[in-house]
């Protein structure tokens, strides 16, 4: 297991460098560039902005003094539209935002989805299961694009309870919006899986042994029967939990959380090179080391899968 | 008109200290003397030398303070400059500052102003408005931005502490007005040099303007505070200012509804509605920024539109009316001219397009397109490109259908902002959206964008039009040669203008002092109180 680890981790650094020189040569393809405007920058003003951030040497050497400046230094280099602050400095802000309402949101979707996909397989064909199998196809063909507005409606104009948008670490009102709005589209599709991988387990043999056995049916479900029905609801949950870590652009536009997300999106349109570069890095690194624990989590739940 | 003002506003200033605006009688104040407004999006900087855009100049003017400031018709009025004289050959303007304090209590000194604006054109700062003093004129600042001379050559001196001379390359009848432009902001050498790029953070900053930066939270909220060591501090009401980004206009809307802001954009086509909902809420000023589809006239663009016809029909062929009162509707005009038509001191030309009505426009515009040869039978295809965006792919889809009976085939381009920006710089495309915004509030500031050197992407050029606006530099009364230039352009169609803008805003009616009349829309916290409701 120790080896496995270590071969995944010494893979993971050619393929980050790869994503690195990937997605700067794509930026840089892209027409237009951080300093394009509506009014052109006089040449010699263009020209000075682009000394000063380096944009005149060629690719490949941006490319190197962009590595080299991480690897030693770990300085991702400043940002070309926010000019008073680092790279570091936006990633340092945007991102413990957005880690706390997507792990929120990921426990939220988790314990809740988990619990209606087990419960309706349960009773399969029930009145549980088609309430649950209701919510979790309302839940999935609501768009949070249109949920977020909706709760700001009606959480915040009609009800007057929940602050309307902002950030505070010190007040939880302003998480509960963010973490609904964020949780329940993948609620919704971990219901469902969990829901029909149960269904399959439940009609396996071991449990049909359990039960012959005269197993009281808790301990059939939540000894024999939920491990195993965990799977595929684990390696759907490994690149879910990194894409709600690592922000929701609908999240950071409708309630303004100053989340990583829409950081991004803004690098891109913006051709903010650096702040791109360096969200890509941090998803990259998130995605390779939560791949690598759900396949220490496999071996964890099913003891035939050996490394 | 520069004459004018020079004489008549600062005479009256002198006699008349400069001083906010105060409650009027039987206004009862607030307790909560706070002011919370709307972002779109995110303050990208708080530099004075680095900003580019609107929301970054509203929060500058609070935390720092030019020679002039802005009152709330848009006519300039003394700020931290008390008094001026000009040269007779206009190329040297004196001003003497008054008695001003930084908010760490340092005085405000004349070498503040001339180290900032030295800061600006100096290529290390690699300030995006640099070109902003190469439109001041001021002497020498085109050679430092190239890197020819060094900063301290720039034609600005601090004579004593609060005396201060510019020298200009030429006579620059606007010259005054941009002085309460946020990249002509002194700010402090020693705060500067001590913390590098991040002196503009809260704790770092020192400001010589009514508010203090309290906290800053990219993309969040931004606080000010009143500065006890502004010098008209005691004529300030307002005790705190809070800009609350939301980046959907629908949501600032419910929030502003749920008594979370003071004061928002109303989203497109909601004015109306609004409007009758909450009379006296919703209102719709004017604003200083210019509708336009640009033509390519350069070697790249289309032959058609080489052909002054076919642009005169392409615009008539627009109806305006129904762009404004059916699309916007949200009080903006229909654009016959490039200059908006608020903009102080400005003569509309006498065009025959404003006075006809639409089905003789379209009449017209037909005879016009035979005439040059196309038709239903010799149907002219060109392509309308725009930048993503709700209204301006509506704005776009009804000229496409405006210019479909005269014969003329619209293909839409829609391209993404930064693809838009660059096709339009290297004269790739035929027909494109564009807008253009006052940097200040006098003509030059929309004519010059059609001078030959000028931004023009269209590369529309006019011996006759260039020279008119060079002789505007030396006139006494420039307001008729503006004329002129306008008519030129009614008759040479380099653009088809289409409307010029209203801001349409939500106002709690307990804030007092916000101008309604300044289509540059430059607002000072320092004005604003809140009465009791």
């Amino acid at each position: 297991m120790f080896a496995f680890i270590l071969r995944r981790l010494a893979v993971a650094v050619p393929t980050l460098l790869l994503l690195i020189v990937l997605s700067f040569l794509l930026m840089h393809l892209a027409p237009g560039g951080p300093f394009t405007q509506e009014r052109a920058l006089p040449p010699q003003v263009l020209a000075n902005l682009n000394a000063k951030y380096g944009l005149d040497d060629p690719l490949w050497r941006q490319i190197w003094n962009y590595v080299y400046g991480i690897v030693v230094h770990f300085d991702f280099g400043p940002s070309f539209v926010y000019p008073d602050r680092t790279v570091n400095q936006l990633i340092a802000d945007g991102f413990p935002v957005t880690l706390t309402y997507g792990t929120l949101a990921f426990l939220a979707a988790v314990l809740v989805g988990v619990t209606l996909g087990t419960l309706a397989a349960i009773r399969q064909n029930g009145w549980l299961d088609y309430l649950a199998v209701g919510i979790s196809i309302g839940a999935q063909v609501l768009p949070n694009f249109v949920m977020a507005p909706l709760l700001v409606l009606v959480l915040t104009l009609w009800l007057g309870w929940l602050p309307g948008g902002g950030w505070s670490f010190s007040d939880p009102s302003f998480w509960i919006m963010p973490v609904i709005a964020l949780s329940t589209s993948y609620m919704a599709s971990i219901a469902r899986i969990t829901r029909s991988s149960m269904l399959e387990v439940l009609g396996s043999n071991h449990i049909r042994t359990a039960r012959a056995k005269g197993m009281p049916e808790r301990r059939v479900i939540l000894r024999h029967a939920l491990r195993p029905a965990m799977l595929p609801v684990v390696s759907y949950l490994g690149p879910v939990f990194v894409s709600m870590i690592t922000g929701s652009v609908v999240i950071d536009i409708y309630f303004s959380t100053g989340g990583i997300g829409k950081a991004f999106v803004d690098s891109a349109l913006n051709r903010d090179y650096a702040v791109m570069m360096g969200v890509t890095i941090l998803v990259g690194a998130l995605t390779i080391l939560f791949n690598l624990v759900v396949d220490i989590l496999y071996a964890w739940i099913d003891p035939k899968i050996r490394y | 008109m520069s004459k004018l003002f020079t004489t008549t506003a600062l005479l009256a200033a002198l006699a008349l200290p400069a001083q906010a605006v105060q409650p009027a009688p039987g206004e009862t104040l607030a307790d909560s003397q706070t002011y919370t407004y709307w972002l779109l999006d995110a303050i990208k900087t708080l530099d004075p030398a680095k900003n580019t855009d609107v929301e970054g100049s509203d929060v500058l003017r609070q935390l720092f303070e030019g020679l002039m400031n802005e009152d709330a018709t848009g006519a300039m009025i003394p700020g931290v400059a008390e008094s001026h004289t000009e040269s007779e050959d206009g190329l040297t303007h004196t001003f003497t500052l008054r008695e001003a304090k930084w908010s760490n209590g340092d005085p405000v000194t004349a070498q503040d102003f001339a180290y900032a604006w030295q800061r600006v054109v100096n290529p290390e700062t690699a300030s995006e408005y640099a070109w902003f003093l190469e439109l001041m004129n001021i002497q020498n600042a085109t050679q430092i931005i190239a890197g020819e001379m060094t900063p301290d050559q720039l034609g600005v001196r601090a004579v004593d502490d609060k005396t201060l001379e510019v020298t200009l390359t030429t006579r620059t009848p606007y010259f005054l007005k941009t002085l309460s432009h946020a990249t002509t902001f002194p700010v402090p050498q020693k705060v500067v040099e001590q913390h590098g790029d991040a002196w503009t953070q809260p704790g770092n900053l020192v400001g010589n303007g009514a508010f203090m930066l309290e906290s800053h939270n990219l993309g969040v909220d931004i606080t000010l505070v009143k500065n006890p060591n502004y010098w008209d501090a005691d004529n300030v009401v307002m005790e705190t200012v809070r800009g609350v980004t939301v980046n959907d206009n629908n949501i600032g809307l419910t929030r502003y509804l749920a008594g979370e802001l003071d004061r928002v954009q109303i989203p497109a086509g909601q004015y109306p509605r609004l409007s009758q909902e909450y009379p006296d809420q919703a209102v719709s000023i004017p604003y200083a920024c210019s509708y336009a589809y640009v033509f390519n006239v350069s070697d790249k663009g289309p032959e058609a539109l080489k052909d002054v016809r076919v642009r005169q029909a392409l615009s008539l062929g627009l109806n305006r009316d129904i762009i404004v009162n059916q699309v916007l509707q949200g009080g903006q005009k229909p654009a016959y001219s490039w200059t908006h038509w608020a903009i102080e001191g400005f003569q509309a030309p006498d065009a025959e397009i404003a006075t006809m009505t639409q089905e003789e426009r379209t009449e017209k515009a037909r005879a016009l397109l035979t005439e040059a040869g196309y038709g239903p039978d010799n149907p002219l295809s060109l392509s309308l490109q725009y930048n993503t965006d709700e209204n301006h792919k509506k704005l776009a889809i009804a000229a496409q259908q405006f210019w479909k009976p005269l014969g003329v085939n619209i293909t839409l381009n829609n391209v993404e902002w930064k693809v838009h920006t660059d096709r339009m710089q290297n004269q790739d495309f035929d027909m494109a959206r564009y807008a253009w915004c006052a940097d200040y509030n006098e003509a030059t500031t929309f004519l010059d964008w059609f001078r030959t050197d000028g931004y023009n992407s269209g590369k529309w050029s006019n011996a006759e039009y260039d020279k008119l606006m060079a002789d505007s530099k030396t006139a006494e009364d420039t307001a008729p040669l503006y004329k002129q230039a306008e008519e030129i352009l009614a008759e040479e169609v380099p653009a088809a203008f289409v409307y010029h803008y209203s801001k349409v805003d939500m106002i709690n009616p307990t804030i007092k002092g916000l101008p309604t009349q300044n289509v540059t829309n430059a607002w000072y916290a320092k004005d604003l109180y809140r009465v009791a409701e």
